[in-house]
């Protein structure tokens, strides 16, 4: 398995179980790994019972694993409160008043949030020291838009860089007979943080594509199923390679000679799911996993359980 | 005054008056002809920054709001020309001397 696991999936399959359980599995052979939970629903804070914040904190009862919750909303805060400070810096108050509007808009824009998240977890895969990094994200729309935006965000800065260049250089022709030019490109911060950006997109992109696999999680109904094959469909074409689907809360089947009512209702759920089972081991990536439903959350001493099924590997 | 101070004199005056003629006629319109441009590469490029400041959403502007510090001073300006002008045809005829 790749340095980066992406745990994906539709609402509420058991992404965050899954990817606990695994988080769990390799750092009990002895890994050092970093769970990162993109979700904003935070649900990491109750399987492992305890609370987690914006940077790693080791997980209690482990010797190698920590986690962080990413929060956009205080990285959207960050990020104004920097360029303010910035700003401060850099013009007089009279402008700061009239940027400020500017400013306060751009931030409450509904990229926002998905842009402040993208850029705390190019920040993590940039920054983490552990051995493997597994990340527990929010249902799959939103995270294939996530992991679309290095191309996206890439060709429109391309566009900003040629823009910038091209006045600059009409300004440095426009300098005839040794007049100082009003820009140069030489030490043009915007040039320079237009690029300094461009490259950090350029490294998600590298890195999802090279260092990255996605585990797809379901479970034994249709709308999830056919999530799941839509979701391989979208990696797929946008080169993001899957490791395999794990199938969740399957139905435990009864003893043969139980014959009541509960009994014939799981026979005939099972009979079920054997065919949505069959149309997930059609799709192309393999099924890693099958997990059947257990009595209570996956937390605790289920979640060495669960870690134990999962057949995936923990060597990279 | 003798003859080659005065031949002196009259060619400096010449060059004095070539520079000028050369500056007026040709430098001085070239070199404001090509900054104007310069100057609507850098409207286009501020809108495309900041299309959200005219009520276009923009993927980038949270990104793009990191330039603000750097752009302030330009950044008012263009906003303040952005809104008042009436049509492109003003713009551009500003750029000729008739």
């Amino acid at each position: 398995m790749a340095r980066f696991v992406f745990f994906g999936g539709k609402g509420g399959v058991g992404k965050t179980s899954m990817s606990a359980a695994y988080a769990h599995k390799l750092a009990t052979a002895g890994e050092s790994v970093l769970l990162v939970s993109t979700d904003p629903a935070h649900s990491t804070a109750d399987v492992f019972d305890q609370e987690f914040g914006d940077e790693p904190t080791p997980v209690e009862g482990y010797d190698s694993l920590s986690a962080v919750e990413i929060d956009p909303e205080r990285e959207v805060t960050e990020h104004l409160m920097e360029t303010k400070r910035a700003l401060g810096d850099q013009v007089s108050a009279g402008i700061v008043n009239e940027i400020d509007r500017q400013l306060e808009l751009a931030h409450q824009t509904p990229g926002a949030h998905e842009s402040a998240l993208f850029d705390r977890f190019i920040e993590i895969m940039r920054e983490a020291d552990h051995d493997r990094v597994v990340f527990d994200t929010s249902p799959t729309g939103g995270t294939l838009r996530l992991l679309s935006l290095p191309e996206y965000l890439g060709g429109w800065i391309d566009r900003l860089v040629e823009k910038r260049e091209a006045s600059i250089d009409l300004y440095e022709r426009a300098a005839i007979g040794g007049r100082e030019p009003r820009r140069s490109a030489l030490g043009d911060p915007i040039l320079a943080r237009l690029r300094e950006r461009k490259e950090k997109f350029e490294f998600a992109r590298e890195t999802l594509r090279d260092e990255a696999e996605f585990v797809l999680v379901a479970n034994p109904d249709e709308l999830s199923v056919r999530e799941t094959e839509r979701a391989v469909g979208s990696l797929a074409e946008r080169d993001l390679p899957v490791a395999g689907v794990i199938v969740n809360r399957l139905t435990p089947a009864p003893d043969d000679d139980e014959n009541g009512r509960g009994a014939r209702f799981l026979r005939d759920r099972i009979a079920t799911e054997e065919e949505r089972l069959a149309e997930l081991e059609a799709l192309d990536p393999p099924l890693l996993a099958a997990i059947e439903t257990r009595v209570s959350e996956v937390k605790g001493s289920f979640l060495a359980e669960v870690a134990a099924e999962l057949d995936i590997e923990t060597t990279i | 005054m003798d003859l080659s101070e005065r031949i002196a004199a009259f060619r400096e005056w010449i060059a004095e008056w070539a520079r000028g003629l050369y500056h007026g006629m040709v430098s001085h319109p070239a070199y404001e002809l090509i900054e104007k441009e310069a100057e609507d590469r850098e409207d286009a490029f501020l809108l495309a920054c900041f299309p959200d400041a005219f009520g276009i959403p923009s993927p980038v502007s949270y990104y793009t709001a990191e330039l603000l510090p750097y752009l302030a001073e330009e950044f008012a300006q263009w906003e303040r020309r952005m809104w008042d002008r009436d049509s492109m045809l003003e713009r551009k005829g500003e750029q000729y001397h008739f």
